[in-house]
C-alpha cells in the first residue's frame, strides 16, 4: 500500500474512535511511516516544526490576545448599547442588536467562538429576560457568530493564506467584508420573519440624538480597531502579524485607560488562556503539515487536478461538488484542520481550473465554518449550549431557518464572485 | 498529598511559562515595529527569537490542554456504544496517545543530536535549543497525560479550569 492511503485510512480510525484531531494527524503520519518504510522518521519532527516556525503564523495569538484583552469588562456592553440604538425599539429588536452587536465584534476578534462565548451570551441572557424564548436566542448567537471568522481580522484566513500561496491575508481579509456584511442582513431577515411570527417586541422607542452621539463617542475605540488593521495593512504601515500586535497594545491601552476595566492583575489569566488557546491551534498547524507533507510529496494533489480535468468539469460545476464535498466534510471535521488538510490540494486544482483563489477562499471557509453548527457536531453549537444551558436538542430545532438562510447565502456567493473579489480588487490588494 | 502537591505545583510551573513567553513574544515584536517607525532602526534578532519562542509555547502549552480536554476530538461513535466498550476504546485511545508521546520524546532527542552543529542566523546558537522543545513539551505533555488517565479513560473526565473553556479551544 502507498503511504498516503494508509494515511488516509488511519487517520479515519483514529479520528472515527476519538483521538484528539491533533494527536490523531500525528499517529496517522507515524503509521504511514512506519508500514510503509518509504521516508525516514523524522519526517514528522522536520515538518511539524517548518508548519510552526513561521512569522505570518504569529498573528494567529496576537489576534487572539488582542481580542480577549478587548472583550472582558464594559468593552461588550458599550458594544450592545452601541447596536442596540439604532435597532432595538423595533420589532423583535433585541435580536437585530444581538446580529448588530456581534457583526462589529467580529471586527474585533477573529473566531466565532469568541462572539458566541462574549457578547453572544450576554445577548442569550438580555433577550431571555425580554420575553424571547432562550433556545430562539442561542440559534440566533450560533448562527450569527459564523461571521466571526469571515469579518476581519480572522485567524481561518491568516492560516489559509499561509496554505495556499495564491491569496494574501491582506486581500482575504478585505475579501470577507462583503459576505460577511450579506450574512448578517440574512440573519436579520430570519429575525424579522420569526419576530414577526412570535410578535416579540421591541422596547420603547429610539434614543435622543445627543444620547446616540454621546454613545457612538464611547463605542469608537472600539470600532476603529478592525479600521486601523486593515488601513495600516494597506497603506503598507505593517504587514498582517505586526498589525496583530499593534492590535494588542491598542487593546490593552483601550482596556487599561478608555475603558478602565482591565486590571493589572487580571492580564497573566488573559496571557495563559491566550497561551492556551494558540498551543491548542499551532499544534493542529504543525502536525497537519506533517501529515500534507506527505500527501504532496507522493503526489495526490496533482493526481487530483488530473482527475479532475480529465472529467472535464467546468468552474462552476466543480464548485458545485466542492460545496456539497466541504459540507458533508465540515459537518465532522472543524475549520482549522479542514484548511489545513484540504487547501493544499484543492486550492491548486481550483486555480488549474479557472476559480479566481480569493473567490475559492471564500467558499471554502464560509463552507467549513457552516460546518461548526451543522448538527450533530458543531464546536459553535457546544460552546452556545454551553453558555446559554439549552439543550442542544433545542437549538439545533430552532436552527432551521437560519440554516436555510445561510444556504441561500452559500448559493449566492458561490455564483457571485465579485461579491468576494471585487472589494480586494478595488483596494488593490492582491 | 504528595501527588496533589505536585500536581498543582507543576501546574503552575508550566501556567507561568506560558504566560511568560506569550508576553515576551509580543513586547518584542511591538518594541520591533515601534522602534522601525521611531528610530528607523530595527532589532535584528526579533523575529527569529519571537519565531522560537512560538514552537516552545506550543509545545508547552500542549499538556496543559489536554490536561482540561482542550484538544478537539469527534466523540460520537465514544457516545454511542454501551459504557463498557467506550471505556475500552478509551483505554486503546491513552495506550496511543502514551506511546506518540514516547515516540515523539525518543525520535526528538535523537532529533536534537542531528541538529546540534547548525546554528540560528540571528543568534547564533546550536539548534538543538529550538529541537528541544519537542521532547520537553512531549515529556511534560505525558505527566500531565498520566496524571488525568484514570479518569478519562472511566469517565471521559478532564481537569476543570475556570478561566479556560475546554470546549471553545481550537474551533476557530
Amino acid at each position: 500500500m502507498s503511504p498516503s492511503v494508509i494515511l488516509l485510512l488511519s487517520v479515519c480510525v483514529y479520528l472515527a474512535i476519538g483521538v484528539p484531531v491533533a494527536f490523531a494527524l500525528g499517529m496517522s503520519t507515524v503509521t504511514a511511516l512506519l508500514v510503509s518504510g518509504s521516508f525516514p522518521m523524522l519526517v514528522l519532527l522536520k515538518e511539524t516544526f517548518t508548519g510552526v516556525d513561521s512569522f505570518p503564523l504569529m498573528a494567529v495569538p496576537f489576534f487572539i490576545l488582542a481580542a480577549e484583552l478587548m472583550s472582558g469588562g464594559s468593552l461588550t456592553e458599550v458594544l450592545l448599547r452601541f447596536a442596540g440604538q439604532f435597532v432595538g425599539h423595533k420589532r423583535g429588536g433585541l435580536g437585530y442588536t444581538n446580529v448588530v452587536a456581534l457583526t462589529f465584534f467580529s471586527g474585533i476578534s477573529g473566531s466565532a467562538l469568541a462572539d458566541a462565548a462574549g457578547p453572544g451570551s450576554m445577548m442569550i441572557k438580555m433577550m431571555d429576560k425580554a420575553g424571547y424564548d432562550r433556545s430562539y436566542a442561542a440559534a440566533l448567537t450560533a448562527s450569527t457568530a459564523i461571521v466571526g471568522p469571515i469579518i476581519p481580522p480572522s485567524i481561518i484566513m491568516i492560516i489559509y493564506a499561509l496554505a495556499d500561496d495564491n491569496v494574501s491575508v491582506g486581500a482575504l481579509f478585505v475579501a470577507g467584508l462583503i459576505p460577511g456584511l450579506l450574512i448578517a442582513v440574512a440573519m436579520c431577515i430570519v429575525n424579522w420573519y420569526i419576530s414577526k411570527q412570535r410578535n416579540y417586541k421591541g422596547d420603547g422607542q429610539m434614543p435622543s440624538g445627543p444620547e446616540i452621539l454621546r454613545t457612538t463617542w464611547k463605542a469608537l475605540p472600539a470600532i476603529l480597531l478592525p479600521v486601523l488593521i486593515l488601513g495600516g495593512m494597506r497603506a503598507g504601515w505593517f504587514t498582517p502579524t505586526e498589525a496583530s500586535v499593534v492590535a494588542v497594545f491598542y487593546a490593552l491601552v483601550c482596556g487599561k485607560y478608555v475603558y478602565r476595566t482591565l486590571e493589572w492583575k487580571a492580564v497573566p489569566d488573559i496571557l495563559s488562556r491566550s497561551a492556551l488557546l494558540t498551543a491548542s491551534v499551532l499544534l493542529i498547524i504543525g502536525m497537519s503539515a506533517s501529515f500534507a507533507w506527505i500527501l504532496t510529496i507522493e503526489g495526490v494533489p496533482q493526481t487530483m487536478a488530473n482527475w479532475i480535468t480529465s472529467i472535464h468539469l467546468n468552474a462552476w460545476t466543480f464548485l458545485i461538488v466542492i460545496n456539497v464535498f466541504l459540507l458533508l466534510f465540515g459537518i465532522f471535521i472543524e475549520p482549522l484542520p479542514g484548511v489545513m488538510v484540504l487547501v493544499p490540494i484543492l486550492a491548486p486544482v481550483a486555480a488549474k481550473i479557472g476559480v479566481d483563489p480569493i473567490h475559492f477562499a471564500m467558499v471554502v471557509i464560509f463552507n467549513l465554518t457552516l460546518g461548526m453548527i451543522t448538527p450533530p457536531v458543531g464546536g459553535l453549537l457546544f460552546v452556545t449550549s454551553n453558555v446559554s444551558k439549552v439543550p442542544l436538542t433545542e437549538l439545533t430545532r430552532e436552527l432551521k431557518p437560519f440554516l436555510i438562510a445561510h444556504g441561500v447565502v452559500l448559493v449566492v456567493l458561490t455564483f457571485v464572485p465579485a461579491l468576494s473579489n471585487w472589494l480586494p480588487h478595488v483596494m488593490g490588494f492582491k | 498529598m504528595l501527588i496533589d502537591k505536585f500536581e498543582s505545583g507543576f501546574m503552575q510551573f508550566n501556567r507561568w511559562l506560558l504566560i511568560i513567553m506569550l508576553a515576551v513574544m509580543s513586547v518584542i515584536i511591538f518594541a520591533n515595529v515601534t522602534l522601525r517607525y521611531t528610530t528607523s532602526q530595527s532589532i535584528e534578532w526579533a523575529e527569529e527569537v519571537a519565531r522560537h519562542l512560538m514552537i516552545w509555547l506550543t509545545f508547552i502549552g500542549c499538556g496543559p490542554v489536554l490536561r482540561y480536554g482542550g484538544h478537539i476530538a469527534i466523540e460520537n461513535l465514544q457516545d454511542a456504544l454501551p459504557g463498557r466498550v467506550s471505556q475500552a476504546l478509551r483505554l486503546l485511545i491513552a495506550i496511543l496517545m502514551t506511546g506518540f508521546c514516547v515516540f515523539c520524546i525518543v525520535t526528538g532527542l535523537d532529533y536534537m543530536d542531528r541538529t546540534q552543529y547548525q546554528i540560528t542566523p540571528a543568534t547564533q546558537i546550536s539548534m538543538a535549543w529550538i529541537y528541544a522543545a519537542l521532547p520537553i513539551g512531549m515529556t511534560m505533555t505525558l505527566i500531565h497525560w498520566l496524571l488525568i488517565v484514570r479518569r478519562y479513560v472511566l469517565a471521559r473526565e478532564f481537569a476543570s479550569d475556570a478561566h479556560f473553556d475546554a470546549t471553545a479551544s481550537a474551533s476557530l
